[in-house]
């Protein structure tokens, strides 16, 4: 079948609209440096610590001003006490600009502990600490709440015996998403989870059969809305024995990655040639050598569902 | 700045790819222009890898872009800086034509940790700072200072959704009638309306030098001026209930037309993260007085954002280009909506958590 109407592909498309789910995690060791790694490490001994760059008091303690650029000249002890400059309340709860005592900019935290409605610009509001600190969390301080009974005192110059800097914070980022396959995409993925069918787009101009398909090609950005059916077995054109192990790594290795132009295709498709033992993989699955795939009992409409590339033995 | 044109802005594009967007905003600004995809000299683009959930996207996108075997370059910004770094380009006599392209599809993934992945991790982030909550601290302070209560915003927002309906390249078909939308705090004192909606969408410019845009078009949008600052990161040191950054820009941009004020432009294009921010924005640019903008709403101006602007179609990294794309087609006379004799215009775009950077571009044609 071949296709010369866009419009066709679009349709196809609408009625099959697939995502894919991703999910990356990416692990960090953070460095908080001196004065932010001091300003945590201190606050599981209740102490709320500041940085002072000429006329400012900026707390938490930094190692330069923001406003002015001015390094820190050095640390202050200031009151666990301040003002409520702003707050805003949402589902997860009020966060609130404190103005701590005999500081000049502004602490941003959790306000807690609040009746609803009781909370105004100018209410004066005192530290609630964490019982169960982790000693490498702003969370050490678990926010603000109610002044109660607690008193202020001016900043202290020079306190002594600080802490030392936390040197090191753990931290993994989870970013979640739901890639749309498109009409291009969508296509050969249904025909892939349906009948075991590989198609590509052809070039108006190059008449290249791109795999993955899609509407222009990349070399002569002229449109590619024909349809061709791709075999499911090719030539190798380049390959390479894993042998390292990596995050993420979906196989044990060592495993034989492969460039692998399907026949009926004209770019290149980057897969697992299976069932060959690395060392032989050097000379057997080398630039020439014939695979087919091997598709999976799964139909996830991916191109997952080839378990892996075997070679053609001749 | 020779053609221009964007793909319909949309909540959501389910059967797009970011590559099918892009390469139908690059197939149009090329169409027509005489320019084909082998006279273009370079190429700059502008996306987030962390909304597109892959690292170096661009890379992925280059044929879609028509970049293939160009000089090629990404900016982590809005499209509004990609396009002043085209035209510095150009301007320095090292390349004739320059495609200029911004996308995004945040429907692909969560905007909230977008934007809060920006920021500073260890006394911002693990607090649960976001950027509704960053906006609602300026929002409170603000209205506070101006005088002015919630309900009062809605002369921003309901101004903007009203004028996107009308405006064919966002997807809207009538302002929305749902009730929580406009009343119900999200983030005390903002509502729903007060926060820019996210859109799926791509833009392109097609940028040319002074020779090359005589032969292609006889009304250019000629670029007068570029100017961009950044604030500090930290939210609570900034100031409480303003964008000096902003103004930098601005006076920047002002400086290198030769004219003295924004009020001096037939055409203002703003792009607001919230309604408090695009107030913030229009004081900070000098075509208000602070703690005053709200007038230009209460009093209609048919200047400001005729668009609707990012409040009902924030395309996230390319809200500003976008913004170019309706003043640069107004200038040239290539829409039918809304021609209301411009000549010159004045473009904002904003990036970073919360507003942190401004990028200001002006911009004419002979009249
Ligand atoms: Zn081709």
């Amino acid at each position: 079948m071949t296709l010369t109407d866009t419009t066709e592909v679009a349709r196809s498309s609408a009625e099959n609209m697939h995502y894919m789910p991703a999910q990356l995690t990416i692990p960090y060791t953070l460095t908080p440096g001196q004065a932010t790694g001091i300003f945590i490490a201190e606050l599981v001994n209740k102490r709320l610590l500041g940085s002072r760059h000429g006329d400012e008091i900026i707390v938490p303690a930094q190692d330069f001003s923001g406003s002015t650029g001015e390094p820190a000249s050095g640390f202050v002890e200031v009151a666990p006490v301040g003002e409520v400059q702003a707050f805003t309340t949402n589902a997860k709860g009020t966060l609130g600009l404190v103005l701590i005592d005999g500081t000049t900019t502004p602490f941003l935290h959790k306000l807690v502990g609040f009746e609803p409605g009781s909370l105004e610009i100018g209410t004066r509001v005192a530290a609630i600490w964490s019982e169960s600190p982790t000693g490498n969390s702003v969370l050490d301080l678990a926010g603000f709440g109610p002044i109660g009974e607690a008193g202020t005192f001016e900043p202290k110059s020079d306190p002594e015996g600080l802490a030392e800097p936390i040197e090191q914070i753990d931290y993994t980022m989870t970013l979640d998403f739901k890639h749309a396959y498109g009409a291009y995409y969508g296509t050969l993925f249904d025909g892939v989870e349906t009948g075991r069918r590989i198609r590509g787009s052809k070039c108006s101009k190059c008449r290249r059969v791109l795999l993955p398909p899609r509407a222009v090609c990349d070399s002569c950005f002229a449109p590619a809305t024909e349809w061709a059916d791709v075999a499911d077995t090719g030539t190798i054109q380049a390959s390479s024995v894993v042998h390292i192990e990596f995050l993420g790594q979906r196989k044990q290795p060592p495993y034989v990655y492969a460039e692998i132009v399907l026949d009926g295709a004209s770019t290149r498709l980057i897969h697992i040639v299976g069932d060959v033992d690395a060392e032989r993989a050097k000379t057997a699955a080398a630039p020439g050598a014939r695979v087919r795939a091997v598709w999976s009992d799964q139909h996830t409409g991916s191109l997952g569902d080839i378990e892996h590339f075997e070679l053609i033995e001749e | 700045m020779v053609n221009s044109a964007q793909t319909v802005l949309s909540p959501s594009w389910p059967d797009r790819q970011h590559i099918d967007l892009i390469s139908e905003a690059v197939v149009r600004v090329l169409k027509g222009t005489g320019i084909r995809i082998d006279d273009v000299d370079f190429v700059i683009d502008s996306g987030s890898d962390f909304l597109d959930g892959r690292s170096i996207s661009n890379c992925g996108f280059l044929g879609a872009m028509g970049a293939h075997h160009k000089e090629e370059s990404r900016v982590e910004e809005d499209g509004l800086w990609a396009l002043t770094y085209g035209a510095n380009k150009i301007a320095a006599g090292s390349a004739s034509v320059g495609l200029i392209i911004a996308y995004s599809k945040p429907s692909e993934s969560i905007v909230s940790n977008f934007w809060a992945d920006m920021l500073e991790p260890f006394t911002q982030r693990p607090i649960g700072l976001d950027h509704e909550s960053a906006a609602a601290l300026y929002g409170q302070r603000y209205l506070a200072r101006a005088g002015l209560v919630a309900d009062d915003l809605q002369a921003v927002s309901r101004r903007a959704y009203r004028l996107a309906v009308s405006n064919a390249g966002v997807d809207l078909d009538a302002v929305p009638d749902d009730e929580a939308f406009w009343s119900e705090e999200v983030s005390s004192p903002l509502r729903r309306a007060d926060f820019a909606r996210p859109v799926d969408g791509a833009v392109a410019i097609l940028l040319a030098s002074p020779d090359v845009a005589d032969q292609i078009t006889a009304r250019p949008v000629w670029i007068t001026g570029m100017g961009s600052a950044i604030d500090q990161h930290f939210i609570a040191a900034r100031e409480p209930d303003s964008l000096p950054a902003a103004t930098a820009a601005a006076k920047s941009a002002l400086r290198m037309a030769g004219t003295d004020s924004a009020k001096d432009y037939d055409l203002v294009e703003l792009s607001g993260a919230s309604t408090v921010g695009e107030l913030m924005v229009a004081e900070a640019i000098g075509l208000a007085e602070p703690y005053s903008a709200i007038e230009l709403y209460r009093n209609e101006t048919a200047s400001l954002n005729p668009s609707g602007g990012a409040l009902p179609a924030d395309v996230i990294m390319a809200t500003g280009l976008v913004r170019v794309h309706e003043a640069s087609s107004r200038l040239a006379g290539r829409t039918d909506s809304g021609d209301i004799g411009a000549s010159s215009a004045l473009v904002h775009g904003t990036g970073g958590f919360s507003m942190q950077n401004h990028c200001v571009v002006t911009m004419e044609v002979a009249s």
